[in-house]
C-alpha cells in the first residue's frame, strides 16, 4: 500500500512542471501547508463548537425532561421511579447539582443511603455550605451512629446557607440536632442549643411549647418555664402547656405556682394523670411542709409529728445499714426521739421541731438512696428535704 | 580519518580543523541570526516536526470530540434516552448495526477491522508511517456505530487510530522524510488516546511502552506536545472532567496490601482468561467461510442484547457509567463477579466477530468489577483487611491494565492520572505486579503481539524487546595482550618493548590524555627512515581512536571496531587506565554465541 502511494508520488515529481504544477509544488512548502493546517484548524474547531452547541442543548433537552419526571415521581414517594429518572438525566449531565441531590434524595427515601451518601459527599465537596447536603449527610451519620459526624454536619446546616425560609430551616436543622444530643444524653450540649435555639424562636405557641418540652428533656426547667410562660400569653387553656409549665415549676421547688398550672391543667383535661399525679404531690408537699409561711403552731407542730411518724414506717419498710463506728443508727435516733415528739412537747420545746424535722430529712434520703425514689408521703417529705437544703 | 563521536574529550586542535573545513566567509552569528537563517531554522525537519506535533494534536483532539459525539448520537437514536433500555432497543440495536458494520467493513473499510493499536505499530514498522484516511473514516463510523449500538468495545483504540491516521495524512502532506514519516503515527497515536482517554501522561507512556518502544529525547518531545495540545482541545469542548468520579481513598494500614495483592492474583487469572478466549476464537472466527463475516458481529450483537435482556445491560457499551456505579458501592460483591464474567464474554464476542472497536474500555470495565468484587467478597470474609470498594474497583482497573494489556508501567500511572491520588501508588504497584507476573506466566505472548501474528504482521514484540538481555562491552572485551606503548617513548625505545611480541596492532597511551594505535611495521618503517630518535607522539599516522568504557552496549562498538583494529576499553574512573580491548572479532563471535545461547 505504501508502496504504492511512494510510485504516484515519485510519478508526479517526474512530471513536467506547468503552471499547475507550479502552484502544486508551491503548496507543498512547509510553511504554506503550515499556514493551511492553521486554517483548516480555525474551520475545524469552528465546526466542532457548533456540534458541540448542538450536542450539549439536546443534552440539556434530554437531562432536563428526565429530571422533571423524576421530581414528580420523588414528589409523590415513588422514590424507585425517581432513582431510575435521576440516573437517567445524569447520563446528560453527571456532575449536574440538583439532578445528584434529588438522586440522593430518592436513593433516600429507598433507604438506599450508602449510594445517597456517595452522592451528598460529592456534592458536600463542591458546595460544603450546603444546607440541605449537610442534613441530609447529618441524618444518614445518624441513622448509622456516626454521632460526631452527625453533630458536625448538622453544626453545618444550621449555620450552611439555604435557598428559601433561611431561618426556618435552620431551626429546623438545629431542632435535629437537638433531638440526636438528647437522645445521646449529651444534657450540657443540648441546653446550649436550646439556648441558641430560644433566642431565634418567635413567639408561636406551638413552638414555645415544642420548645418547653425540649428544655425539660434537657433539665433546664427555667427554661423550660419560660418558654411554657410565652406559650400560654398566646393560647392560655392549652394542657400539654399548663402541664409542662406545672412539671417545669414543681422541678424547680416552686410548688404554690406548680399547683395552680396543674390545677388548671387537670381541670382542662381530666384524663391527664401525670399532671394529676402531681399535682397530689405537690399539694401533699405544701401540706407537710413545717416551715411554710401562715401556719399556725399548733399546725405546724402536727405536721412535725405526722411527718416524724411517716418517716418512722418508711425506716422500718427500708431499713438503713448502719457505718461501724459511725455512731448510733437513724433507728436508735428515731427511737430516742420519738418520745419527745408529740404536740405537747414541741410547743415547750420549739427546738424540737428542727432535731424532728433534720432526722426525717435524713431518714428520707437515706432511705431514697437505700430503696429508690419513694411515693406518696414519702416523696413528699423528700421532695421538701429538698426545697430546705442548705437553709 | 574520521573523528569519534564517542566520549572524544573536545580540544582546540579538533575544533581548529572543524572550523578551517567550514571556511566561513562572515561571521558565524551573522548567519546564523539572519532572518532567512532563523526561517529556514524554524522549518529545519527536527524543529519542524515538533510544531507539526502541536497541529496533528489538535486535529486529533478535534477529530476525538466528534468522535465522541458520534458515539453519544448514535446510542441516542439506537439504545433509547433512558437509563433503563427496553428489551427490543437491547436486542435489535447491536444486530442489525452488526449487519450495517459487518456490510461496511467489508466493501468499503477493509482496515478497520479490531482495534487499532496494531494498525498502528504496523504503520511504524512496515508501512513507513502510512495510514490511509479511509481507516480513519471507516474507523469513525464502524465503531460509533458499534458502541453506539451496545456492543461491547471501548472508543479509545479508535481513536488512538483515527489520529495516527490523521497524522500520517499530515505527514505525508508535508512530505517528511522517511524517519520522520515513520514517527508520526505514534505521535497522532498519543494525541488521539490522550483525548479519548482524558490522561496525557497514560497515553504518552502507552505509546512509547507498547507502539515505538524506546525512549529519545526528540520521540518524547513531540508525543508529549501532541497529546497535551489534543487534550486541551478535548477539554475545551466535553470539560476537565475525569472519566468517573473518584472515591476518597487511603491506605489505613499496612495489612491492606494483603488484601490488594490477592486482588492482583485474581485479576491476572480474570487476564489470562480473558486472552486465552481471544486466542482460542479470534482466529476461529476469521476461519470461517467468508459469507459467515457478514453476520458474525450481527450474531455477537444478538448474544449481547439476549445477556443484556437477562439482566445484565451493564455489559452493553464502554460502560463507563456503570464503572462510577461500582466504584461507589451500589452493587453487591456477587453482582459486580457476575458482571466481570459476562463483560469477558460479551467483549469476546464483539471483539472476535471483528466488529471495530477498543478493548480499553472493556478492560477497564472488567477490571473495575473484578476490583470492587474481590473488595466486597473481602468486607464480607475478612472484614479488618478490606477498605472501600471504590478504591479496590480503582486499583483493579490498573491491574488488568498491567495483566491483559500487559503495559505495566501504563497500567500505574494510568490508576494515578484517574484518580489524582498518589496514596494509591502503593496498593497499584503491588497488585499489578502479581497480575503481571501470573499474566506472563500463564500466558507467555502479550494480547497485542498475539494479535499481531494472528494477522499474519511480525512487529516488534516490546515486551520481549524490555525483556531481551542486553550485551555489553565487557561481555566481548578480552584483557590487553602484549606492551601498550607510551607516546613519551622515542620510536626506537618503542621498537625495543614490542621485539618480542607477536602482536601487529600496538596501543599508544597519549599525553595527556587519549589512546592511538600503531603497528609494528608502521614503527620498523619509521625507523629505517630515520625517526628513531623522534618521539613517537609527534610521528604518529593516527591522532586519537575512541575508547569505549566496559558498560557501553556491544552495539556502540560496532561503530568502532570496523575502522579500527583495536578499540581500547577503558575505566570510567580513570581514562588512562586501560581494562582490556575490543576488536571487530571478538564482537562478531560474542553475537554469534549469544545467537547461539
Amino acid at each position: 500500500m505504501s508502496e504504492t502511494t511512494a510510485a504516484l508520488e515519485e510519478r508526479e515529481d517526474a512530471m513536467p512542471v506547468g503552471v499547475l504544477d507550479h502552484y502544486r509544488l508551491y503548496l507543498r512548502q512547509r510553511p504554506v501547508m503550515l499556514a493551511l493546517f492553521s486554517v483548516l484548524a480555525v474551520v475545524f474547531f469552528s465546526t466542532v463548537g457548533g456540534l458541540s452547541r448542538v450536542y450539549y442543548a439536546q443534552r440539556q433537552a434530554l437531562g432536563n425532561r428526565w429530571f422533571t419526571r423524576g421530581v414528580a415521581d420523588l414528589n409523590a414517594n415513588r422514590f424507585d421511579a425517581a432513582v431510575t429518572e435521576f440516573r437517567a438525566a445524569l447520563l446528560y449531565s453527571r456532575d449536574d447539582y440538583s439532578y445528584q441531590l434529588n438522586l440522593a434524595e430518592a436513593l433516600i427515601g429507598m433507604r438506599h443511603t450508602g449510594e445517597a451518601s456517595t452522592y451528598l459527599l460529592n456534592l458536600w465537596d463542591r458546595e460544603p455550605e450546603d444546607g440541605l447536603v449537610n442534613l441530609e449527610l447529618a441524618r444518614i451519620a445518624t441513622q448509622q451512629a456516626q454521632t460526631d459526624q452527625a453533630v458536625r454536619y448538622y453544626h453545618n446546616a444550621v449555620y450552611a446557607v439555604w435557598p428559601a425560609d433561611q431561618e426556618e430551616k435552620r431551626r429546623d436543622a438545629r431542632l435535629e440536632l437537638i433531638e440526636l444530643l438528647l437522645h445521646n444524653r449529651a444534657v450540657a450540649q443540648a441546653q446550649a442549643e436550646l439556648i441558641a435555639l430560644a433566642a431565634n424562636m418567635g413567639d408561636n405557641p406551638a413552638q414555645q411549647q415544642r420548645l418547653g418540652d425540649l428544655f425539660l428533656r434537657a433539665e433546664d426547667y427555667e427554661h423550660a418555664l419560660a418558654a411554657y410562660r410565652i406559650a400560654l400569653k398566646s393560647d392560655r387553656h392549652n394542657p400539654a402547656v399548663m402541664s409542662g409549665a406545672g412539671y417545669a415549676a414543681f422541678q424547680l421547688g416552686r410548688y404554690p405556682q406548680a399547683q395552680r398550672y396543674l390545677q388548671a391543667a387537670v381541670a382542662s383535661d381530666p384524663k391527664d394523670t401525670q399532671s394529676a399525679e402531681r399535682l397530689m404531690i405537690t399539694e401533699m408537699v405544701l401540706q407537710m411542709d413545717p416551715y411554710r409561711r401562715q401556719t399556725s403552731v399548733a399546725e405546724r407542730n402536727r405536721t412535725v409529728v405526722a411527718a416524724f411518724e411517716a418517716a418512722g414506717q418508711r425506716l422500718k419498710a427500708c431499713p438503713v445499714p448502719n457505718a461501724p463506728g459511725s455512731g448510733p443508727s437513724m433507728s436508735e435516733n428515731w427511737t430516742t426521739l420519738k418520745p419527745k415528739i408529740t404536740a405537747l412537747e414541741l410547743r415547750r420545746n420549739p427546738d424540737l421541731v428542727d432535731s424532728a424535722m433534720d432526722l426525717v430529712f435524713r431518714i428520707e434520703r437515706q432511705t431514697s438512696l437505700v430503696c429508690g425514689t419513694p411515693t406518696g408521703t414519702d416523696l413528699a417529705l423528700l421532695l421538701i428535704a429538698k426545697l430546705h437544703e442548705g437553709s | 580519518m574520521k573523528e569519534a563521536n564517542v566520549d572524544l574529550p573536545s580540544n582546540s586542535e579538533t575544533d581548529v580543523l572543524v572550523e578551517n573545513d567550514r571556511a566561513p566567509a562572515a561571521p558565524a552569528w551573522m548567519h546564523e541570526h539572519s532572518p532567512s537563517a532563523l526561517w529556514r531554522s524554524l522549518f529545519r525537519e527536527d524543529r519542524f516536526f515538533l510544531v507539526l506535533s502541536v497541529f496533528i494534536g489538535i486535529f486529533a483532539g478535534l477529530a476525538v470530540v466528534c468522535f465522541r459525539f458520534a458515539i453519544d448520537w448514535s446510542r441516542l437514536y439506537l439504545l433509547g434516552t433512558g437509563a433503563v433500555l427496553t428489551p427490543a432497543r437491547m436486542l435489535l440495536a447491536p444486530t442489525l448495526a452488526g449487519l450495517v458494520i459487518a456490510v461496511l467493513v467489508m466493501h468499503f473499510f477493509p482496515t478497520t477491522r479490531g482495534g487499532g493499536v496494531n494498525q498502528t505499530k504496523a504503520a511504524l514498522y512496515i508501512y513507513n508511517g502510512h495510514i490511509p484516511i479511509r481507516t480513519a473514516i471507516g474507523k469513525f463510523i464502524c465503531a460509533a456505530l458499534a458502541i453506539g449500538s451496545g456492543h461491547s468495545l471501548g472508543p479509545e483504540d479508535p481513536s488512538l487510530q483515527i489520529g495516527a491516521c490523521l497524522a500520517s495524512v499530515m505527514g505525508r502532506k508535508m512530505r517528511l522524510s522517511r524517519d520522520r514519516m515513520r514517527l508520526i503515527a505514534p505521535v497522532g497515536a498519543a494525541a488521539g488516546l490522550a483525548a479519548a482517554f482524558n490522561a496525557p501522561i497514560s497515553a504518552v507512556l502507552f505509546v512509547i511502552e507498547e507502539v515505538i518502544g524506546r525512549w529519545t529525547a526528540g520521540i518524547l518531545g513531540s508525543v508529549v506536545l501532541s497529546a497535551v495540545s489534543s487534550v486541551v482541545v478535548m477539554r475545551w469542548f466535553l470539560g476537565s472532567e475525569s472519566l468517573f468520579r473518584i472515591p476518597a481513598v487511603e491506605l489505613k494500614r499496612p495489612t491492606e496490601l494483603i488484601a490488594y495483592a490477592i486482588l492482583g492474583v485474581v485479576g491476572g487469572l480474570a487476564s489470562v482468561a480473558f486472552s486465552s478466549g481471544i486466542a482460542t476464537f479470534r482466529p476461529r472466527c476469521k476461519a470461517l467461510p467468508r459469507w459467515t463475516q457478514y453476520f458474525q458481529p450481527a450474531i455477537a450483537g444478538l448474544l449481547i442484547g439476549i445477556i443484556a435482556v437477562l439482566g445484565a445491560p451493564q455489559v452493553m457499551g464502554a460502560g463507563y457509567e456503570y464503572i462510577d456505579q461500582a466504584m461507589h458501592g451500589q452493587f453487591t460483591w456477587e453482582f459486580l463477579a457476575i458482571l466481570a464474567g459476562l463483560k469477558i464474554l460479551a467483549t469476546l464476542l464483539s471483539f472476535v466477530s471483528g466488529t471495530p472497536g477498543g478493548m480499553f474500555a472493556p478492560t477497564l470495565f472488567i477490571g473495575a468489577m473484578l476490583g470492587a468484587a474481590v473488595g466486597g467478597a473481602e468486607h464480607a470474609f475478612l472484614p479488618h483487611l478490606a477498605v472501600s470498594p471504590g478504591t479496590y474497583a480503582l486499583v483493579g482497573m490498573g491491574v488488568l491494565f498491567a495483566g491483559f494489556l500487559r503495559v505495566p508501567m501504563t497500567s500505574v500511572f494510568m490508576v494515578l492520572e484517574v484518580s489524582g491520588n498518589y496514596s494509591i501508588i502503593v496498593p497499584v504497584i503491588v497488585a499489578n505486579t502479581f497480575a503481571y507476573v501470573i499474566s506472563r506466566g500463564l500466558q507467555p505472548i502479550a494480547i497485542f503481539d498475539m494479535l499481531t501474528r494472528q494477522d499474519g504482521l511480525e512487529l516488534p514484540s516490546m515486551e520481549e524487546q524490555r525483556e531481551e538481555g542486553i550485551l555489553r562491552v565487557e561481555d566481548a572485551m578480552r584483557p590487553v595482550q602484549g606492551p601498550v606503548l607510551d607516546a613519551e617513548k622515542t620510536v626506537d625505545q618503542a621498537l625495543r618493548e614490542v621485539d618480542h611480541t607477536e602482536n601487529d596492532d600496538l596501543l599508544v597511551r597519549l599525553s595527556p590524555s587519549g589512546w592511538s594505535i600503531i603497528s609494528k611495521q608502521q614503527l620498523v618503517a619509521m625507523a629505517n627512515d630515520g625517526k628513531a630518535a623522534a618521539n613517537l607522539g609527534s610521528v604518529l599516522p593516527i591522532r586519537r581512536v575512541p575508547y569505549l568504557h566496559p558498560d557501553h552496549p556491544l552495539e556502540t562498538a560496532l561503530r568502532y571496531v570496523d575502522r579500527w583494529a583495536i578499540v581500547p576499553v577503558v575505566s570510567r574512573a580513570d581514562f588512562r587506565r586501560l581494562e582490556g580491548v575490543i576488536t571487530q572479532r571478538d564482537v562478531l563471535e560474542r553475537y554469534r554465541e549469544f545467537g547461539e545461547g
